[in-house]
């Protein structure tokens, strides 16, 4: 069995001739490992004992296409999927706690995620294809961190914290803390992400969310926009984020629109200057998804859209 | 803002590889012991459903169940030359071929049963794989009882031809040929589409076509090529783009180099004309590459309708759309 395994694996085809000398498939085989434990403390466990030399695998949409071909590179693999708890979706009195291994299409089917976070509801819906929605998984999402990640604007927009546990116990990280760059976090090696923590949102919030790819599946986002707005009995604004996917080296919010915005009334707020604000606060790049010159220029109009739908929402 | 516009355009396709070069495919056609019919040809279908079309085209012509045909295809050993799957060429090249060969094992049925029926062949009939005298029909020969008798006397009941007509290389001068292809196809597509000129996207929502085709051999397999080819052009008018940086190619992947999936897809309301106006059989003409080339200045022509900008290259990028959409701001102030 492991001897076919072997051979079935090994590309080259070596069927006849002397191998002595050559390179073994079996060394080739061995030298990559495979955990999948039964509890997040053993896991924590394994991850000390071997450090970054571990893959966490949850869903793999993305780490086997960026390992495609060279899966032999990856010196072993630490895969949650046997770790119970951590496909839920949980709701208590003042949040609700996802686990990592939720995939995107339980956040876009869960009737409390619809309920209570709309925009990641939508956005969970939004990313690549039916197929990719059933493997990828939002812990995923978040530890491969993208700029372009989906996810990552709605969770920043709605005040996510992020909890990491390795064997010296767990800390609590806030959202805004935790992208550091293209594809790179806080997180350590030793660390693993056990739940996403969202506040619940409470009564007369309102979301917008808005992707814009080059076409309507399968498409890495050219640039994302969730913005959620909190009113108070009065109408006036408490709270208002405006976060930002694919226009910067991590998810950004625009905090000047909450320092411009809080305490007014929408309607008295100038939506053409909040929009131009985002243009010029966001720092895009030219890439094949579009020119940073394009990016502002969405930016702009998408936050002016978002704005009036909550206005139209928020007046119902 | 979204807005909407609405844009015609119509192409000819000349195919076969024309202009004088020495284009034709060969088939056969023979009746087998085992009550099935072998068609032999070495056209490759690579899912257009060549071997569909020809099978229907020998049927119709032997006035038999298609079930009975089972078909050797593309071996170097077993099969005279068909030319490639392209150019538009198989179902009027190899469907000829077909049903010529065809035609020439029914003159062969028709032959050897007046021999048998003691008549003459106006006065034999063949339906459903029998051969029959039309004032006694009850008393027939079926195909394959025929071809064990024809084989007593050392024949076959086979068919073979060769398809290969002839075309002209163009005047150097005038560039003017007597006959330069085969034949044309002809396509008018009008294509409605909704642009957001907030994002510069472009949503094709509907796309009319009306297909010059000659005859449709499977109507629902030209639907599909119909449909399959507009989309391609979709492709070519709003995403296909290589993107070169210094000599290195940014997006060698279909992660990168975008076609449209099922979702960006339009509906497609087909109407075929069919004319019979060319040599391909029954009147048929290709139609594979001529379904994709009407598609994007169909589509240009209705982003021109819709926010007033002309596109000359492709694709027309979202980026391109806002950025035509700000200077033509700009020029009218």
């Amino acid at each position: 069995m492991k001897e076919s395994a072997a051979r079935s694996g090994n590309r080259q085809g070596t069927s006849g001739g002397d191998f002595k000398d050559c390179f073994r498939p079996e060394d080739y085989f061995t030298a990559s490992k495979y955990f999948a434990p039964e509890s997040l403390k053993e896991a924590v466990e394994i991850l000390e004992g071997y450090g970054g030399d571990l893959k966490v695998l949850a869903g793999g949409t993305d780490l086997l296409v960026e390992y495609y071909e060279r899966l032999y590179e990856v010196k072993g693999w630490l895969d949650l999927k046997n770790i119970p708890g951590l496909k839920e979706i949980k709701v208590f009195e003042d949040r609700i706690e996802i686990g990592p291994l939720v995939t995107h299409t339980e956040l876009e089917k869960s009737e409390n995620i619809k309920e209570y976070y709309p925009v990641l509801n939508r956005a969970a819906a939004d990313v690549g294809s039916p197929q990719i929605r059933n493997r990828g998984t939002i812990g995923g999402n978040i530890i491969t961190a993208s700029p372009a990640g989906d996810l990552l604007a709605p969770l920043m927009a709605y005040d996510a914290e992020f909890k990491l546990v390795s064997t010296r116990g767990e800390r609590i990280v806030p959202v805004g803390q935790f992208f550091t760059g293209p594809k790179r976090t806080i997180i350590s090696s030793n660390e693993i992400l056990s739940r996403i923590i969202i506040p619940l949102p409470g009564e007369r919030t309102y979301g917008s969310w808005c992707k814009v790819g080059k076409r309507k599946a399968l498409i890495i986002s050219s640039i994302t926009l969730a913005l959620v707005v909190k009113f108070n009995k009065e109408r006036v604004i408490k709270d208002i984020r405006a976060c930002l996917g694919a226009v910067a080296p991590t998810p950004v919010e625009i905090k000047e629109v909450r320092k411009r915005a809080r305490g007014k009334r929408i309607e008295d707020l100038n939506f053409s200057e909040l929009g131009e604000l985002v243009a010029e606060r966001i720092s895009p790049i030219d890439d094949i998804r579009g020119t940073a010159e394009y990016r502002r220029d969405v930016a702009r109009e998408i936050m002016i859209n978002a704005l009036e739908e909550i206005a139209e929402k928020a007046a119902e | 803002m979204k807005k909407k516009g609405r844009g015609m355009a119509t192409i000819m396709f000349g195919f076969g590889y024309g202009e004088g070069f020495p284009d034709h495919s060969i088939a056969s056609v023979e009746i087998e012991k085992n009550g099935k019919i072998l068609i032999r040809t070495a056209a490759a279908d690579v899912g257009q459903g060549v071997l569909t079309v020809i099978t229907q085209i020998a049927a119709e012509v032997l006035k038999v169940d298609p079930d009975r045909f089972y078909i050797i295809q593309g071996d170097t050993h077993l099969t005279k030359n068909s030319g490639s799957t392209s150019a538009t060429r198989q179902t009027y090249f190899t469907g000829n071929a077909v049903k010529e060969a065809a035609e020439e094992l029914l003159a062969k049925i028709y032959h050897y049963a007046s021999l048998e029926f003691r008549s003459n062949h106006p006065q034999l009939g063949v339906e459903d794989g029998k051969v029959f005298r039309h004032d006694d029909p009850e008393n027939y020969l079926t195909y394959w009882q025929l071809a064990e008798i024809v084989e007593k006397k050392g024949e076959r009941l086979y068919g073979e031809a060769s398809f290969f007509p002839r075309t002209y290389a163009p005047d150097p001068e005038t560039g003017q040929s007597e006959r330069m292809y085969v034949a044309y196809t002809f396509l008018t597509q009008v294509a409605e589409v909704e642009v957001d000129t907030d994002t510069g996207l472009v949503e094709v929502l509907k796309v009319d076509s009306a297909l010059d085709l000659g005859k449709a051999i499977n109507p629902q397999n030209v639907e599909g090529q119909l449909e399959g080819g507009t989309v391609q052009g979709m492709g070519m008018a709003l995403m296909e783009e290589q993107v070169i940086r210094e000599g290195i190619t940014l997006n060698p992947d279909l992660t990168g180099y975008l076609v449209p999936t099922a979702l960006d897809s339009p509906r497609i309301n087909s109407c075929l004309v069919e004319n019979e106006d060319a040599d391909g059989p029954f009147g048929a003409k290709g139609v594979g590459e001529p379904t994709t080339i009407a598609a994007a200045p169909a589509i240009a022509n209705a982003i021109y309708d819709a926010i007033g900008v002309r596109f000359y290259e492709l694709p027309i990028t979202p980026e391109k759309i806002i950025r035509a959409l700000k200077e033509k701001e700009k020029n009218a102030l």
